[in-house]
Formats: structure tokens, C-alpha cells, sequence
């Protein structure tokens, strides 16, 4: 009878202690982590930092900061802490076979989303890697693949999880075939030629029926506004050469994905302000030295570089790896740390909320056990909207 | 009396040493690497060492070791000095469409051997061995070459060495195994042919079946071997099988079996046809092996894994294999480690004739580094790509340690070797110099 008082006693403390500790989660309340070394991204480090998350977001973060009363301090001295990581090209939460719409070279209505699986076990997987963001969508087997989708890789909230629907417009050059970049030109000038319509038919009295949507154009018509940019998979240092005309042509916002041979028109690229996804530089790729030390050549010419593991090619969590392997071969450490959150941020247009540790963007953080820059350097947790998504010492069960 | 004998005996290989530096004197080059830190991988850590090559061979390692005067000396103070990098699993130097015989699931007679090819790129080079200047550039000295995995029972593999002055001499042993693939990854080929095997257990029924075949065939070729010469004379030898005659080598342990899987029955399923048929095993792949630690501990079963950052090496893309994402663990190579079971960490890479070039394996140190991560501790993950893959591979005693004897291929490295940006400076093998870091 005592035992079992006694047994009552200890789960009275327990639901104590777990209503406690719900109602304390991040999240739900403003928490502080407290003395970590802070790499923002943005600017210079920040050694013994505080920052401050509220609503998810991150209300302050400095070295010296005012806590609200009532705030839980975590304590992370020792550890290191830099922002979400990024992906901005990949094929995370696609089957295989959902990747390619083949028989139709060109879908620009397609939508990432409609073949999204939110269920993938790679998810949980991306987030151990410290990768927060993605651009996910259709692969490169057609002219224009679809339009992508940008999400975070952790949130039970899809609004909040989402942060752009569909929008931007894959598509692929190959100098394989001579009509692939004519099939894409006929195809933006059908939009240019739609845009007027509907531009005349929304100047005009409106009396007669409006022009007939078509879902495929009307992506196109964003593209051509400068709503949405154009995500071009290229190879060759010529074909970028070529699309970079059409860029003049139509005036679109673009990205190379892929960008191998980007680091032989550095110059024309950086003139044009083009940003390069870049090779994922992990050690499966079999790339040679002169490749390897593209992203510094392209980085030192100016051109805004983003790093991609263009998952599955690559494990998504490996995304820092490819920040090691580029700074292996002769890109600066900030640079590096820059390709992984705030410049695939700026290419994505979604800088407004996430790429960097800065006061009033989302509170997606990675916390490491040693310095980002280092191979033997582990993630620790991750915080996406605040909340905890990952903790290593809660994660691993296994002996 | 015995003492003696015993004394005699253990000094005739210095006697062997000694004649045959004074007879080869005149010829063999002398150098002295001089002044760094240098891992032997046999058990020590030397900080101020003098690595002493004679001619192709090790002379002397240590921090007082005497340079003779006609040693042309090497200064690598400030860097680290270590064995050639053993890759223990590739495809390097075999043209893609030569891994795999898709017409046959069982061809134990084919040699890799006989599909590798060292002379640099295809119609272009100056004549002779052409080393892969990238592979070098990781410091891979040695590497084991095996058939694909898109076979049930592939052929034969090889340990050869990246370089050296001809085609017989980069060979250090071959046949070294027989190597199949259970599982997912001849699954995925076999299935799209219509014939059997498809299934885990058909895939099992035939490694049997082709085993039990050989030890028919070694028994018949032994029982004729033994009968006395006059009837031999008689009566013709049973005719000869190439197949059956490598895996009669397998069932006689003179060479191990190298079993490609994953998933954890998969795993079960290779040691279980090794003890019935009591052969050598060496898992390769082996994401989950983790989960069967101590029986491999027990079972001294080695296992050369994959590289850490791209642990799909055989089945595939994760997308495909949710069950193996489940149950795999990066901490693979640390928990068998712990536990007492041999690892080694692989490339699985390709790299033919500037087609693809040798560019995973030349990474293969920074996958070490990697596992440091992953609790795997330093000393561990320097082995599991030196001594560990040369014993596994079975040619400990040529490569993989810095000691007296054994080859001269030596690396000297800028930094720490499992530091991302530390680069191989100069690599020697057969005591020549043959990379220079830009």
C-alpha cells in the first residue's frame, strides 16, 4: 500500500515535471540560448552570444542582450551555433518516378507540390544535417519541368512550413539536342505574347470575355514580371552561354543549377548578376581537381554561389559538406558559410525570412559540438520556427 | 640447442636483409624522410622520425635511426608521414561495361585482373604504366579491384597497386577473393530479366548450388591427384572448370569470399552459407552491421563499409530503401570498431582512364575524418584505411604499416591527416617518388 502511494506520489511529480516541461518548450514561451559561439551569416561572429526567440522568430541576438523575465535559458556554452541551412536544389520528397513528366518536354504548369511526400522518412534525415530550407522539385529530363516548391524540412504547420507554393520555373539545357533551347524560346514568347494580351484586356473596358488562362503561361508571365526567377540545369559552359542571351532577350530572373562549368564565363555571369547552385562538391561525386576549384573562381569573380546536394544524387544532410569541400579547394571560410544559408536565401527570394541569425527572421538554428568548419563537428539540435526538431542526445537509441 | 636453432632461424631474414642490400648496394637508392611526425600504423606515433628507405623496401623507422651518407634526404618536418592509403574496395581502372557480366549470375572463373587498366588515358600517353595523378593526389597506394555487384557470384578480385615500373608488378595479389553480391543489388538487375534467380531466396539457393558443384569438383580433382601414377596414366584427369577451380580456392580458404550486403538478413544470410560451407568471409557494404556486432566480434568476420557520406554504395538511392534509412546508423564503423570487429572504410569508387577519373577514392582519408564525427575514434579511422584494409586484403605483409621490410610507399602530408584542409604533399611507392603537390 505504501509502495504504491509511494508509486502515485512519483507520477503526480513526473505529470508535474512533463506539464512543466511542455508548457516550457520552445515555442510556446520566449527562451534565450546563452554562450554559444553565433556565426549570423551576415556578419561576423559573435563569441559568447545570446540570442533570444520568441514566437519562433528571433527577437535579438548579441553579445550582450536584455532577457525578458520568464524567458528559459539554455545553456550552450561551448557549442557553435549558424543558421538553417539552405538547400535551394533538390529532389527531397519525390518518388523517383513522380520526378520527370517525359512524354511532355514542356509543363511549366506542373507543380511540385501535387507530388509532394510529406511522409518520406529523408525529411527527418535532412533535418539531422542541419538543413532547414529547400527548394524541391521536377528533375531535368524536360525543356520546362514544372515549377518547384520552397519548404522547410520540419513543421506540423504546412502554412508556416511553406513558404512559397510553386513559382519558380525549372528548366534544362543540354547541348544534346539543338531544339531543346528553341523549344524553350517558342514557349517564352507565346508568354510574352499572352502577358499583352491579358495586359490589354485588363487596360481595356473589359467588355468582352477575358482571355482564356492557361496555367503554364501564366508561370511563365511571373517569371517574365520578375516575380519568380528561372532555375536553368546546365553543364556546359555554352549552354549557359546560351541562355544567358535569352536572359537578355526576356529579361527574366535566373540560376544555374549545377553549374559545372560556370567558373569558365565567371565574367559573363557576374555581369548579368546570375547566381550558380553549385556541384555538390561531396566526396561520392567523382570531380576533378580543376572542377573543385570552380566555386572559388566563381566566388572570387563575384558570382553569388549557393551550395546543392541535388538529392537524392546526395544525401540532403550532407549539405555542409559540400561548405568543407569547397573551402578544401580554395573558397574563403565566409564565402563558404554565406553558400549554405544567406545567398541560396537571396537567390530564392525568401531572405526576408530565413538565410541568416538576425533579429526578426525565423528561429531555424543548428547548434554543432564544435566549430562548422570542421569534418569531426556533429549537429547537435536543430531549431526550425523555434521548436525543437532535432536533438542528438534524445535521437540516438542504438548502443 | 634449440635456443640456438631458434636464434639462427629468426635472424635469417636479417641475414636475407643484409645480403641482399650488399649485393644490390651499387643500384638502390637511399632516402632518408626526415624530421616528421610519422604514424607507423604499427602502433606507435614517432614526433620527430626518420622514415629510412633502401632501394623499394623499409630499412629502419624511428626517431635515432642513422642516415647513411649517401641518403638523399627529405625534409618533412612541421608534416605528417604515413603508409600509402589502402582502398579496399573499388572499381578503379575497369571500364563500367567490364564490371558485370549481365548474360550469367555466376561467373567465379572471371578475373578483374584481366579488365584493369593502368596506362593513364585511352589512345593518349607517353608508353608504360601511366599512375592516375588524382588518385595519387589522396595518397592511395593500394587498392582492391572487384567485379560489380550486379551478379550473384562476380569473379574474382585483385589487390594491385596504384603505380609502379610495370603492369606484373603493381599486382600484390591475385586472386585475393571471390566476390558476390546478395541482396538488393543483384536483385535490382537480375529482376529485370526473366530468368531466375529474383528472389533472397533463389539468389541463397544458387550460391549453394555453385558451391556444392565445386566441392565435387575439388574432390574428383583431388581424389585423381592422389591416385598413384601409373593409373593416372590410364585414366584422363576430370576435365577442368575455371569456375569451379576459384571456388575450389574459396572452400580451401585459400582466398576469402568478399559478400556485398546491407540490410541486416541480408547479413545473416552471408555468414550463415560461410559456416555451411566453411569458408572466409569479409562483409563489404554492410551499412546495418552494427546490429550483428558481437557475432561478427566473435566470428572475427571483417567488414570493409562504405564511405560515411555516401553510404548507398550498393542498393541503390535511400528514396527506394526506406527500411535500410531506418535502421542504418552512421555510427557503424564505430560500434563495430568498438566491439572488436576489423573495419575498414572503402571508396566503392570507379575511375577509368580519365573517364570519370579516380576522384572518390582520393578523398578516401577526409570519409575517415568523417567517421571521426561519428564517434569512430582517430586511431580507428586511421587503420580502417592502412593496416586494417592490408590485413583484411591480406597483404599485411607488404603494405599498410611503416616497418622494416615491407614496401616503401610512404606519404607525407601537410597537416593532420583527417583534417578537410590538409593536402598529400609527396607520395612514394616502391620507394620511388611518384606525386608531387603542385
Amino acid at each position: 500500500m505504501k509502495t504504491h502511494r509511494l508509486t502515485s506520489g512519483r507520477m503526480i511529480l513526473f505529470l508535474l515535471l512533463l506539464s512543466v516541461g511542455l508548457w516550457s518548450s520552445p515555442g510556446s514561451r520566449p527562451f534565450i540560448l546563452k554562450g554559444a559561439v553565433v556565426y549570423p551569416a551576415t556578419g561576423p561572429k559573435i563569441e559568447n552570444a545570446t540570442i533570444l526567440i520568441e514566437n519562433g522568430k528571433i527577437a535579438a541576438v548579441g553579445p550582450g542582450i536584455n532577457i525578458p523575465s520568464g524567458a528559459q535559458v539554455i545553456d550552450v556554452s561551448g557549442k557553435v551555433i549558424i543558421p538553417g541551412l539552405i538547400d535551394i536544389h533538390s529532389h527531397l520528397g519525390f518518388f523517383d518516378a513522380d520526378l520527370n513528366e517525359f512524354p511532355q518536354p514542356i509543363g511549366p504548369e506542373n507543380r511540385a507540390l501535387d507530388a509532394l511526400y510529406l511522409d518520406s522518412p529523408d525529411w527527418a534525415e535532412a533535418v539531422k544535417g542541419g538543413v532547414v530550407t529547400l527548394v524541391t522539385g521536377p528533375g531535368s529530363g524536360e525543356r520546362i519541368g514544372g515549377q518547384s516548391i520552397t519548404i522547410k524540412t520540419f513543421g506540423a504547420d504546412l502554412t508556416r512550413r511553406i513558404l512559397k507554393e510553386a513559382g519558380e520555373v525549372k528548366m534544362a539545357v543540354n547541348a544534346r539536342n539543338l531544339s531543346h533551347i528553341q523549344a524553350i524560346r517558342t514557349t517564352l514568347l507565346k508568354a510574352r505574347e499572352y502577358m499583352e494580351t491579358w495586359e490589354r484586356y485588363e487596360a481595356g473596358d473589359k467588355k468582352e470575355q477575358p482571355p482564356k488562362r492557361d496555367l503554364g503561361l501564366d508561370a511563365l508571365v511571373k517569371v517574365l514580371k520578375g516575380e519568380e526567377r528561372v532555375r536553368c540545369h546546365a553543364h556546359f559552359a555554352n549552354d549557359m552561354l546560351t541562355f544567358l542571351k535569352l536572359k537578355d532577350e526576356f529579361g527574366f530572373g535566373l540560376t544555374f543549377e549545377h553549374s559545372t562549368e560556370a567558373f569558365k564565363i565567371a565574367d559573363e555571369i557576374a555581369k548579368r548578376g546570375v547566381g550558380c547552385v553549385c556541384l555538390p562538391l561531396v566526396m561520392r561525386i567523382p570531380l576533378n581537381e580543376d572542377l573543385m576549384r570552380g566555386n572559388a573562381i566563381l566566388g572570387e569573380a563575384g558570382v553569388k554561389i549557393a551550395f546543392h546536394t541535388d538529392h537524392p544524387v546526395t544525401q540532403e544532410k550532407w549539405l555542409r559538406l559540400c561548405a568543407l569541400m569547397s573551402m578544401r579547394y580554395g573558397l574563403s571560410e565566409e564565402a563558404a558559410l554565406k553558400a549554405m544559408t544567406i545567398n541560396p536565401a537571396e537567390l530564392a527570394m525568401i531572405s526576408h525570412r530565413v538565410g541568416s541569425i538576425e533579429k526578426g527572421k525565423d528561429a531555424d538554428l543548428v547548434v554543432l559540438n564544435g566549430p562548422w568548419q570542421e569534418l569531426r563537428s556533429r549537429v547537435d539540435r536543430v531549431y526550425v520556427d523555434g521548436v525543437l526538431a532535432y536533438d542528438r542526445a534524445k535521437e540516438e537509441i542504438h548502443p | 640447442m634449440n635456443k640456438r636453432n631458434e636464434l639462427f632461424r629468426m635472424s635469417l631474414p636479417f641475414l636475407a636483409v643484409l645480403i641482399v642490400s650488399l649485393v644490390c648496394s651499387g643500384a638502390e637508392k637511399t632516402v632518408a624522410i626526415k624530421g616528421g611526425t610519422v604514424l607507423t600504423m604499427a602502433g606507435k606515433t614517432i614526433p620527430n622520425g626518420i622514415v629510412l628507405i633502401k632501394g623499394d623496401k623499409i630499412q629502419a623507422v624511428g626517431d635515432d635511426v642513422r642516415i647513411p651518407a649517401e641518403a638523399v634526404v627529405v625534409d618533412a618536418a612541421g608534416k605528417y608521414v604515413m603508409p600509402g592509403i589502402i582502398d579496399a574496395m573499388t572499381y578503379f581502372g575497369v571500364r563500367p561495361f567490364d564490371l558485370n557480366d549481365p548474360s550469367n549470375p555466376v561467373t567465379p572463373q572471371n578475373r578483374i585482373i584481366q579488365a584493369y587498366y593502368p596506362f593513364g588515358q585511352f589512345m593518349k600517353g607517353q608508353g608504360g604504366i601511366e599512375p592516375d595523378k588524382e588518385i595519387l593526389s589522396g595518397g592511395v597506394t593500394t587498392v582492391y579491384i572487384a567485379p560489380g555487384d550486379r551478379q550473384v557470384i562476380g569473379g574474382q578480385g585483385a589487390v594491385v597497386k596504384t603505380c609502379g615500373p610495370n603492369f606484373d608488378r603493381l599486382i600484390l595479389r591475385e586472386p585475393a577473393s571471390i566476390d558476390m553480391a546478395i541482396g538488393d543489388p543483384p536483385k535490382a538487375a537480375l529482376g529485370e530479366s526473366a530468368k531466375s534467380p529474383v528472389t533472397r531466396m533463389s539468389i541463397a539457393a544458387l550460391i549453394r548450388k555453385s558451391l556444392i558443384d565445386a566441392q565435387e569438383y575439388d574432390r574428383s580433382q583431388k581424389a585423381y591427384d592422389a591416385k598413384p601414377e601409373e593409373e593416372k596414366k590410364k585414366s584422363p584427369r576430370p576435365p577442368r572448370d575455371l569456375g569451379n577451380e576459384a571456388l575450389a580456392k574459396l572452400l580451401n580458404r585459400e582466398i576469402p569470399a568478399r559478400i556485398e550486403s546491407d540490410l541486416p538478413d541480408d547479413l545473416r544470410t552471408a555468414i550463415r552459407i560461410a559456416e555451411e560451407f566453411n569458408f572466409n568471409l569479409v562483409i563489404d557494404s554492410g551499412l546495418t552491421a552494427y546490429l550483428l556486432k558481437d557475432e561478427l566480434a566473435k566470428k572475427k568476420i571483417p567488414a570493409v563499409l562504405g564511405p560515411t557520406s555516401h553510404p548507398f554504395v550498393s542498393g541503390g538511392e535511400v528514396s527506394s530503401t526506406p527500411e535500410l534509412l531506418r535502421v542504418m546508423d552512421e555510427r557503424n564503423a564505430a560500434i563495430l570498431a568498438k566491439a572488436g570487429v576489423k573495419i575498414a572504410i572503402a571508396s566503392f569508387g570507379f575511375g577509368f582512364g580519365g573517364f570519370g577519373d579516380a576522384v572518390q577514392g582520393k578523398w578516401l582519408l577526409l570519409e575517415a575524418g568523417l567517421a571521426t564525427g561519428f564517434d569512430l575514434p582517430d586511431e580507428e579511422a586511421l587503420k580502417a584505411v592502412t593496416i586494417n584494409p592490408a590485413q583484411i586484403l591480406g597483404v599485411a605483409d607488404r603494405v599498410g604499416s611503416l616497418e622494416p621490410g615491407k614496401d616503401a610507399d610512404v606519404i607525407i602530408l601537410d597537416g593532420y591527416p583527417l583534417n578537410v584542409k590538409t593536402w598529400v604533399e609527396k607520395v612514394f611507392v616502391n620507394g620511388e617518388l611518384v606525386f608531387t603537390k603542385e
